[in-house]
């Protein structure tokens, strides 16, 4: 059974008077531990379907199932603990909280969860170091390099230990090597832990760790080449 | 968590910090003149009343002739009284009473060297022995320049002059002195007092028994009882005072002489301690009560200060609430961060100006109580200052609710979207 598996979804919301129709009935399901990239154009519809794959936010039409679960008939409680349980975001901007250690950023999840608080700063210790940064623990996010941020965010991402990675042009504000670096990770959380890892991207390297691309058209997955590279 | 909140909270406020201190100087302008005003008000009210209960004495109460304090409607042109003190001695409960009667009299001094007296109409107040035994905290400082002294309470034809008198009247210590009643009735008083003149400086220390001047130059004392030598039972009798036995309620046994007198045809009241203490915390709380009011406008204004501090927060930190959302937050966190944030500018605000309100109170009370002449009570009980501190805690938190609330029913997406 796909972990993911969304049939005929459609989106629409209002930009002023405009009903926009984001997703026009999309297709697609993705497999425990796949790492599969979601290309497209801008206005693809790619950032609506993220945050339907995230459970941030409800189809209009058709059915979105996580592990065989339909998000519409999820309660608001439900979605939240979703949310905070099964999935970690990682955005374009990294979104640390910038008051915030390092530390605190990646124990922050857990503390929505009642985590306690020795389990906690424990987790979180092993986090960074296991995306390299256990010397800057203590570093704000402004005294960090973009690509340590956005490990960073990888690591409260992983906080509270999701099934699923989702990543919102995790590269687009790193330079080759630092974003070459955060691929590498992302890669290694699905060969070594098993998540399952979705990329919505521009950029062809990140492209380019994953088992599959889905490319979006108008709100639709376009026809074409899919496969990936990981058996290649 | 909620502790984790409180921290959370305490970081972004110190990481808008000019901010959050200009917001926290709005609050504690209010709370400061609440605190100040609060603390005056009931410092100044307990002072009143403890000189009100060292003068009179809880057991203690005194009668008069009109309802002082009005309520009764009363139409009486005079003050004085007539009232049988054997009477009043004999209800149940009552253990000492003395009284004061005040009527002008003709007065003859001592022949002078030429062999001629001075006399006149004069002002002759009779004192019971027992106001002088047992109500001195009343009399005030009847004070006799040595070595004259006060008459005893069983001397009836000793005389203490007022030091004006003593001079006009060419009266010296062991002259005699002759007081003209009714009819015929004429009384040969020994002059064996004559009273200290009037201190400025001790005006303050007065008994209220003794009426605006204090002892008066101008009287001459004489024993109640030669007052009744002198004109019987009248109609001048200025105050009586009455002490209860122990164990019985003054306010009780003060009801019950009212009753008895009055059913006997007078038209008295009997004012305790209680109601005189009742009918100045009656002031002095109306007036605390409206300068609180005024304070609590400089309060309203304050809230309003954090409510838009917190606005700001919220749309600045819109993002954060989105990432927040994402990673598991529910809304009741998102309310719960942005309430404590507001309450504890609210709190900060509190502790500030609870400080600087009763610092203001005690630099208030002292130059009060310089002005007036007493050692004026500062009041900072730990129940007022724990009540403002949660108070200040509880009109931050109020004024950030609705700023919260929005925070907390922004959408996750809308909240990742904005710029």
């Amino acid at each position: 059974m796909p972990l993911l598996d969304l049939k005929g979804v459609t989106k629409e919301y209002r930009l002023g008077k405009v009903i926009v129709r984001a997703l026009r009935g999309l297709d697609l399901a993705i497999e425990p531990g796949e790492i599969v990239a979601i290309m497209g154009p801008s206005g693809s519809g790619k950032s609506t379907l993220m945050h339907i794959l995230g459970a941030l936010d409800l189809p209009t039409g058709g059915t979105a199932l996580i592990d065989g679960e339909d998000l519409a008939g999820l309660k608001e409680g439900e979605l939240v603990r979703l949310r905070g349980r099964r999935i970690g975001f990682v955005f374009q901007t990294f979104n640390l909280i910038l008051t915030m250690s390092a530390q605190r950023n990646v124990e922050l999840p857990m503390i929505f969860q009642g985590v306690k608080r020795s389990e906690r700063a424990r987790r979180a210790a092993e986090l960074l170091g296991k995306v390299g940064l256990a010397e800057r623990r203590a570093h704000k996010p402004n005294e960090l390099s973009g690509g340590e941020r956005q490990r960073v965010a990888i690591a409260r991402a992983l906080a509270n230990d999701p099934e699923i990675i989702l990543a919102d042009e995790p590269t687009g504000n790193l330079d080759s090597e630092s974003g070459s670096q955060i691929l590498e990770l992302l890669k290694r959380l699905s060969e070594e832990d098993g998540k399952t890892v979705i990329i919505v991207t521009h950029d062809p390297d990140a492209a380019s760790i994953a088992d599959r691309i889905v490319r979006l058209k108008d709100g639709r997955v376009a026809a074409g080449p899919t496969g990936g590279d990981r058996d290649a | 968590m909620l502790k984790d909140f409180f921290l959370l909270a305490a970081q972004s406020i110190l990481h808008r910090r000019m901010r959050s201190w200009l917001t926290v100087i709005g609050v504690f302008i209010g709370i400061t003149a609440v605190v100040a005003l609060i603390s005056i008000g009931l410092g100044l009210n307990r002072t009143i009343n403890e000189q009100v209960s060292q003068v009179f004495g809880v057991d203690t109460f005194i009668l008069l002739a009109e309802d002082p304090f009005g309520s009764r409607g009363h139409d009486r042109s005079s003050e004085e009284y007539a009232l049988d003190l054997d009477l009043l001695r004999s209800i149940d409960g009552v253990k000492v009473v003395a009284a004061l009667r005040e009527r002008t009299g003709f007065v003859v001094g001592p022949p002078g060297p030429d062999g001629k007296a001075k006399q006149g109409f004069l002002t002759v107040m009779g004192l019971s022995p027992e106001l002088l035994s047992d109500f001195s905290s009343f009399t005030g400082p009847l004070e006799v320049d040595p070595p004259g002294r006060m008459f005893s309470p069983d001397e009836t034809d000793a005389a203490v002059l007022g030091s004006g008198i003593a001079e006009r009247l060419g009266a010296d210590l062991g002259d005699e002195i002759t007081i003209a009643g009714d009819g015929d009735v004429e009384l040969a008083m020994r002059v064996v007092g004559i009273m200290a003149a009037p201190d400025e400086a001790e005006g303050s220390k007065r008994g209220f028994g003794m009426g605006e001047g204090g002892p008066d130059a101008d009287t001459v004392y004489v024993p109640y009882a030669a007052m009744e030598r002198l004109w019987g039972e009248a109609d001048d009798v200025l105050l009586t005072l009455a002490r209860v036995e122990k164990g019985y309620d003054v306010d009780e046994v003060a009801s019950r002489v009212e009753e008895e007198l009055n059913a006997r045809g007078a038209d008295l009241t009997a004012v305790t301690y209680s109601d005189i203490s009742d009918a100045i915390g009656t002031m002095t709380s109306t007036v605390s009560a409206f300068l609180a009011g005024i304070a609590g406008i400089a309060l309203l204004v304050g809230a309003v200060g954090v409510m838009n501090t917190m606005f700001t927060s919220v749309l600045e930190r819109t993002r954060e609430i989105g990432v927040m959302k994402a990673v598991g937050a529910k809304n009741v966190h998102i309310l719960l961060i942005f309430l404590i944030e507001s309450g504890m500018m609210g709190l900060v605000g509190g502790i500030v100006g609870t400080g600087l309100g009763l610092g203001l109170s005690a630099v208030a009370s002292a130059f009060i109580g310089r002005f007036f002449g007493v050692q004026m009570a500062v009041v900072a009980s730990p129940g007022l200052i724990l009540i403002t501190l949660a108070g200040s805690f509880l009109l931050g938190a109020f004024a950030g609710l609705w700023p919260a609330r929005r925070a907390a029913k922004l959408t996750p997406v809308e909240a990742l979207r904005y710029e």
